[in-house]
């Protein structure tokens, strides 16, 4: 087990690794730098000369792989750069934006699991075919609701219409409702869909006779038996899912005017903010290792036969 | 085992989002009464939804309209400009004088004006502010400020007199003084890299508010000081602002901004799209549409590229553009059909309404003799090359994309191809300072002097249409010398007469070599409730809350 996470970790270490560099290449890549985006603004006023003091100061036009070096090293030491467009330190806007994310996603992970496990139990246990045709097919409707019109349709209704939640100023708790709903149920329709498949899957299984035939009603047998066993496949594509939850993080936090790491990244793509996109890029592949080696740490915990196998590797 | 504690805080929120909702359900919608004025009532928290949010607070950056509906509350100016007459009035400074060839200024001023951190307003500070705009300061990297033209050393006489020398007349000094730009911040601001200056709380002014807390991007609350008691001399309202609080909070998606407004949870909102003025106004709500009163909303040539060089395919174009039609189809009468370079109420601006007078025929004819011939697509060709120019969006202008769009139109039926791009800002940026790349841009700006047209023409400054030895490094031969010299001449000039009549010859010179194509007269506008009263703009349309007060009774 101890080998299994030191080399879990090594691999971690490599991805960061890899993510940060592939970052500052690609960003490198690109027309245009945040010091010109900003300072050739028009509205600024500045002289070419002006401009090339500016460049100066920052070491714009140092060697790249100097820069490189640089900036890892800063990376290393905690010292994440200078946003540029905003004139603040990153780790100051990450302290800004990050805890409004993970309560956004966690939150709306959360609910995206409680609806998608209510659709596929409902699903499973509706007593007639045209009803059960009916909320299988909710998924497929659910995954192609795009995020930025179901934000707008629930601000319409519960905010100004019926006025029950400002988007301006909410209590922290009741400002999160709507944003958790609206990242939540494109979410939730892929873990849906692979539920409701899985749950199929396991009630073809022997051991499911052998429950049913003891008398247990179709409930029971669902929730004691049929459940357990059919989520590992659900669980897998939730660690996959993180993507997803990113990427309507990011029109989520638009069209309600949050604060969180989503409009961060826009902003900063827009301002080819580097220290700002090198810094997310690299929080984020951490999520995503850190999000699957939980995952991998689950499975053992619902499938004791796996537990034996991860066993005999160390 | 390690799970249970985490899901049980969770439910825990769970719950607590769910009694949330229902205690805010009981709580019921506020209701917005109709205005009666009256009285102004002190006390209140003023909410004011902002598209943008700020991005660098030292003065001289307050052209872009998030920074500078920040500072117009945080920083005073050492005079007022009387945004209906333009006239200027006495505020930090309570007189001034100035030698007849206008390369001195002598202001005098206030006495008992602090800054917000105790440190006071007097002749040390404003020399040091206007040192730093005039002159920048590369050691922080702050800028030179675009208003304040020749400026060569300050001199304190007392501790409240102080004394601005010029290299040459400065005619545009006096009323620069009164603009944004020139908002006046303690010494301990400026000591600060321009960087530094991102953060608000960093900006300590003498203002009527001053900042109370800032969650980056987002939101920023600012709270009245109430000490204050040197407002411009002419204003109305004397002492402490009426409102306790502002919190401006950053609402990017227009249609969210426009209901929270309707709905209650607004005051004031910043940029109301013109097809939503309607809806706006129906609900008995007030729209302003202050005036910039600079440069309107334009497309520039860049006459370095080829396409572009010969005079008379510019004339055709601003022949071939129909600015009429474009007001009517996407605007409202909030937005005049521009008659010149300058907007009507800019000083110094001429009707030129005639030289713009949109015909089909006469853009044909001058294509014609120009020698570009129309090809077997509809889009003329000379020597093979195509008429086809490039244009990107620009993003702070009020539907930038459907105006360009219907302009592409209009170009189309006279045989040009107009390519609007969106583009990151990256390669905006870069293609932008390239006449191969985009022959066409757009451009506005505002300011109420005539060094307006300087700003936005000048080579070393905004260079709008890409002259050598401006802005771009790409540019191989386009230089105006007549403009040029138009332009130095008019921010030298000692006789006001004699430097409005340089503006009109410089407007003149503009249209006559169609280097512009104006559109529109751009105003900011701005929607607020029906219980906000005593609502002001400077003149070049930056709110003004210091005399802002609610009647929600």
């Amino acid at each position: 087990m101890q080998r299994y996470l030191l080399n879990r970790i090594g691999q971690a270490v490599l991805v960061l690794w890899a993510a940060f560099t592939i970052a500052f290449v690609l960003l490198q890549a690109l027309p245009g730098d945040a010091l010109l985006i900003k300072y050739q603004n028009p509205d600024m006023g500045l002289s070419p000369a002006e401009i090339a003091d500016i460049r100066n100061s920052y070491g714009a036009d140092t060697p790249l792989f100097l820069q490189y070096l640089n900036s890892l090293a800063g990376f290393l030491t905690g010292n994440l750069g200078y946003s540029v467009q905003a004139g603040v330190p990153v780790v100051d806007q990450l302290a800004a934006n990050v805890p409004s994310t993970l309560a956004l996603a966690g939150l709306g992970f959360l609910a995206a699991v409680i609806l998608a496990t209510a659709i596929a139990f409902l699903a499973s246990l509706a007593p007639f075919a045209w009803l059960r045709n009916a909320i299988e097919s909710l998924p497929s409707l659910l995954v192609s609701v795009p995020v930025f019109w179901l934000g707008i349709v629930l601000i319409q209704v519960f905010s100004f219409r019926l006025k029950l939640i400002p988007v301006i100023n909410p209590p922290e708790a009741l400002g999160l409702i709507l944003p958790v709903a609206t990242l939540a149920v494109p979410i939730s329709a892929p873990l849906a869909q692979v539920l409701i498949r899985s749950i199929d899957d396991v009630r073809t299984q022997p051991f499911v006779a052998v429950a049913r035939s003891r008398g247990g009603s179709n409930a029971w047998v669902l929730s004691h038996h049929v459940a357990r066993n059919a989520v590992l496949p659900a669980l897998t594509i939730a660690g996959v899912l993180l993507g997803e939850l990113i990427g309507g993080a990011v029109v989520t936090e638009t069209v309600f005017g949050r604060n969180g790491v989503g409009q961060l990244t826009q902003q900063a793509v827009n301002n080819q903010d580097a220290a700002v996109l090198q810094a997310v890029v690299v929080l984020a592949a951490a999520a995503f290792v850190l999000v699957n080696l939980a995952v991998d740490l689950l499975y053992p915990v619902l499938d004791p036969r796996l537990k034996q196998k991860t066993g005999a590797l160390t | 085992m390690i799970f249970p504690r985490p899901v049980r805080a969770v439910s825990a929120g769970v719950a607590a989002l769910a009694l949330a909702t229902i205690l805010a359900a009981c709580g019921g919608a506020e209701t917005a009464k109709q205005a009666d004025g009256g009285v102004p009532v002190t006390g209140g928290t003023l909410v004011y939804l902002e598209q943008q949010a700020h991005t660098n607070l030292y003065p001289p950056s307050g052209g872009f309209y998030p920074n500078g509906g920040i500072l117009n509350q945080i920083t005073d100016k050492l005079t007022f400009q009387d945004p209906e007459t333009l006239k200027i009035e006495p505020w930090l400074a309570e007189s001034w004088t100035s030698n007849p060839e206008l390369t001195q200024y002598t202001f005098k001023l206030r006495s008992g004006v602090t800054f917000s951190d105790g440190t006071p307003v007097d002749a040390a500070a404003v020399a040091r502010n206007f040192d730093t705009y005039g002159l920048g300061n590369k050691a922080l990297n702050q800028p030179v400020s675009e208003v304040i033209n020749n400026y060569d050393h300050s001199e304190v006489v007392d501790p409240l007199t102080v004394r601005f020398h010029f290299k040459k007349s400065s005619p545009g000094f006096l009323q620069g003084t009164a603009t944004i730009g020139s908002g006046i911040v303690s010494i301990s601001t400026l000591d600060r890299k321009f960087d530094e200056l991102g953060d608000a709380r960093n900006i300590i002014g003498s203002g009527p508010f001053t900042v109370a807390s800032e969650v980056l991007g987002k939101e920023l609350v600012l709270e009245a000081r109430k000490d204050y008691n040197w407002g411009p001399a002419t204003a109305k309202h004397q002492g402490r602002a009426y409102l306790d609080t502002v919190k401006i909070v950053v609402t990017p998606e227009d249609s969210v901004r426009t209901g929270s407004l309707l709905a209650g949870q607004g005051d004031l909102i910043r940029q109301v799209q013109a097809y939503d003025e309607k809806q706006v106004e129906g609900q008995n709500f007030t729209i302003h549409a202050p005036g910039t009163r600079g440069v309107n909303d334009s497309i520039v040539f860049r006459p370095d590229n080829a396409l572009v060089s010969d005079v008379r395919v510019r004339q055709a174009l601003l022949k071939a553009t129909d600015t009429h039609e474009v007001v009517d189809t996407i605007f409202s009468e909030n937005y005049p059909v521009a008659t010149s370079v300058l907007a009507k109420d800019a000083q110094g601006y001429v009707d030129l309404s005639d030289k713009l007078r949109h015909d089909q025929d006469k853009a044909k004819q001058l294509l014609d003799e120009a020698g570009w011939k129309v090809g077997a697509d509809g889009i003329r060709t000379k020597d093979g090359a195509q008429l086809s120019l490039t244009i990107y969006e620009s993003l702070p202008q009020p539907q930038n994309k459907a105006v360009l769009q219907l302009v592409a139109q209009q170009w189309q039926k006279v045989g040009v191809k107009l390519n609007v791009l969106a583009g990151d800002s990256g390669s905006k940026t870069v293609d932008s300072l390239d006449p191969e790349e985009t022959p066409v841009s757009v451009a506005m700006v505002g300011r109420a002097d005539p060094d307006v047209i300087k700003s936005q023409f000048y080579p070393k400054n905004r260079d709008a249409l890409l002259q050598l030895g401006g802005s771009s490094q790409k540019v191989k031969r386009f230089v105006d010398e007549r403009l040029n010299a138009l332009l130095e001449a008019e921010t030298a000039r000692t006789d006001p007469q004699q430097r409005l009549k340089d503006v009109a010859d410089i407007q003149n010179h503009l249209i006559d070599q169609a280097l512009v194509i104006p559109i529109f007269e751009e105003p900011q506008v701005f929607a607020s409730a029906p219980y906000l009263h005593g609502l002001s703009f400077e003149a070049v349309g930056r709110p003004s809350l210091y005399g802002v007060w609610l009647n929600k009774g």
